[in-house]
């Protein structure tokens, strides 16, 4: 008998027994542990239990009576089986697209398929010309680990290497995962620092340690708030005006997170109301497209941007 | 036989995963093709008529006759299988497969302009009401934050690349800061780091290209049908180096770090006053300069010559701006 047709049997036989089966019982059923040698029957017993727990498969030993005089293994219906999900044709079309976009046969894939069993036809159909993409650029086993330990406010130790380049070692408890500008970030409590931190997933130097309980996070806490925007987003409610060369212009103004156009020029250029969360921010993102943008207001944003260029102007 | 599965090799794990699955989908979808299952789940279509063999040697006790389940495959290579209630929902989502799925989706859903976005985001919500927060993730320990800039001709894109039609865009050469309009043959769109990325044959340079989508200000038909020649699209390197690139020694302080992280940078070298020099590579001196010039002070360009003149004369002319 093949060990495959063997564990198909054993998963059969231990969800639909009414009580649960002493491993005596499970021989007498099947024919497969009755093998002449008795103690090599019982190691592949043992053997093929691990399999099918190390699978995911909720394989347990319990008393069999109230009086906990024996015990027998059983799987529980109702933690084997996925509950019914209503998913719509576009769901789950939408869930095998978003699957498949980390490669081939990560576990997210493996999720999707296990999705499928009851979806309508058409879903062959559904998938072609979908969208795809690369993701982030995290180690999606670490990324995996993190996400698990942030939902289990575990507290983890890993080394970090910061922005200035120095590799460290930060034991913090995990409270959740951000996505933005295409990186993993975990936010937790940073135990030497006592503060809550971001820390990018890709500066990661080691896989995770687990540390045991870590703690929960304080009242009103945003994880998104932790995690700084790149140099190149912004909101605010202060304005300032920036005009932008015709050339730059419809670029720009896409650039600027809740620009607004307010006018042109008699020369063609555009001018527009930026929002300006920190004004060194501001000066710099209009800086990169050089001669073609000018802050016309306000004047404290216009002396900072002069006094930058003259420093490189010399 | 009991003693040669002594170690069951590694393929039976994989074999017993890909039945837990694949199984229910048969008996929920009667005369199913051979081919169309062996697609939707990747196995070769040997491989799976060989795990149905095996399929209907298993059963429930007392394993007579009409106690094993049954499998039938017609002339057609369509299979029914009965006798297997036990086997017609598949396993539970491991929780880490629970997790990979729901953060694949999050990293999706934080680029905007994806289509099918609400489905997404709503198919995550019943896999979490089903599997609880504890193996699927909460939206609070999983979040994510919109960036970047959404495209406005994604859907041109989308159905040009699907169609395989030329098609004319004009786009904006964030290395050059220049417009230009060019006929391409659109392969993939696909998004990465948080932007929609065009992978597309240049007619007109007669090269493979990669386009942002978010700098392309125009997208027309042409009614020209091509050939895909297969070019790769997610997962495929953002920027490849031809040999001709400038090469560009930068000193950075703390504030201007990211670049060494952003770009690729070659040669790092630690300072001791928390400066690092790297190496990048540009294709455009003009881009360059417009880095230089946006990282303000923190940036200074050690060699070449030609580009340190470059800023110089950049930050000239924008100071023009201000006089």
């Amino acid at each position: 008998m093949e060990p495959l047709e063997r564990l198909l049997n054993l998963v059969g036989l231990l969800l639909e027994t009414p009580t649960p089966l002493t491993y005596e019982q499970i021989r007498d059923t099947l024919d497969a542990y009755r093998a002449d040698n008795v103690d090599s029957a019982k190691r592949m017993f043992e053997r093929d239990k691990d399999q099918l727990r190390e699978f995911g498969i909720p394989l347990q030993l319990v008393d069999t009576d109230v009086w906990g005089a024996e015990q027998g293994y059983v799987i529980p219906k109702d933690e084997y089986y996925l509950p019914e999900i209503a998913f719509t044709p576009q769901e789950l079309g939408a869930l095998l697209v978003a699957a498949q976009s980390g490669g081939e046969n990560t576990p997210a894939e493996q999720a999707a398929r296990k999705l499928l069993y009851g979806a309508d036809g058409g879903v062959l159909a559904g998938l072609a010309g979908g969208p795809l993409a690369s993701g982030s650029d995290a180690r999606s086993v670490l990324v995996i680990d993190a996400a698990d330990a942030a939902q289990r406010r575990r507290r983890v130790r890993f080394g970090y290497r910061t922005s200035h380049g120095q590799v460290a070692e930060r034991v913090v408890a995990a409270y959740a995962m951000v996505f933005r500008g295409g990186h993993w970030y975990l936010v937790g409590h940073d135990a030497e620092r006592d503060d809550v931190r971001a820390f990018r997933l890709s500066r990661f130097t080691t896989d995770l340690d687990d540390e045991g309980e870590g703690g929960e996070p304080p009242d009103g806490f945003r994880a998104a708030d932790h995690v700084q925007a790149g140099p190149w987003a912004a909101t605010a409610q202060d304005l300032a005006e920036v005009a932008f060369s015709p050339d730059v212009a419809w670029w720009a103004l896409g650039s600027f997170a809740g620009a607004r156009q307010t006018g042109v020029d008699d020369d063609g250029w555009i001018v527009a109301d930026v929002p300006m969360a920190e004004p060194a921010l501001l000066a710099s993102l209009v800086l990169q497209f050089g001669p073609d943008a000018v802050v016309r207001s306000p004047e404290a944003l216009r002396a900072e941007i002069v006094a930058q260029l003259e420093a490189i102007d010399g | 036989m009991a003693e040669k599965g002594r170690v069951s090799p590694p393929k039976t794990a994989e074999r017993l995963g890909r039945m837990l699955v694949v199984v229910p989908y048969l008996v929920q979808h009667p005369g199913s093709s051979i081919a169309e299952v062996a697609a939707l789940y990747d196995v070769k279509p040997e491989q799976l008529r060989r795990d149905l063999d095996l399929l209907f040697m298993s059963g429930l006790p007392p394993y007579g006759p009409g106690d094993l389940i049954d499998v039938e495959v017609d002339e057609d290579d369509r299979v029914w299988i009965t006798m297997a209630d036990h086997f017609s929902r598949p396993l539970r989502l491991s929780r880490q497969e629970a997790l990979a799925i729901t953060l694949r989706s999050a990293e999706l859903l934080a680029t905007p302009g994806l289509p099918g976005a609400p489905a997404l985001a709503s198919a995550i919500g019943k896999l979490r009401d089903a599997l609880g927060p504890d193996t699927a993730g909460d939206d609070q320990a999983i979040a994510t934050a919109e960036s970047g800039r959404p495209a406005a001709h994604l859907a041109t894109l989308r159905r040009a690349a699907h169609g395989h039609e030329r098609i004319t865009i004009e786009y904006f050469a964030g290395s050059t800061g220049e417009w230009s309009t060019r006929d391409v043959e659109p392969e993939e769109v696909f998004s990465a780091m948080g932007n929609w990325y065009l992978a597309a044959w240049d007619v007109d340079a007669d090269d493979e290209r990669l386009f942002r989508a978010d700098r392309i200000r125009g997208a027309s038909s042409t009614g020209v049908r091509f050939r895909p020649r297969g070019l790769k699209g997610a997962g495929r390197a953002l920027y490849t180096p031809t040999g001709d690139e400038v090469r560009v020694r930068l000193a950075l302080r703390p504030g201007a770090r990211w670049i060494a992280e952003y770009y690729m940078t070659e040669d790092p070298v630690e300072r001791d006053d928390t400066t690092l020099e790297v190496t990048l590579p540009a294709a455009q001196v003009a881009w360059v300069a417009g880095l230089l010039l946006r990282v303000g002070p923190g940036a200074r360009v050690l060699s070449p010559p030609e580009v340190i003149e470059a800023v110089a004369e950049l930050a000239h002319s924008t100071l023009a701006r201000y006089r």
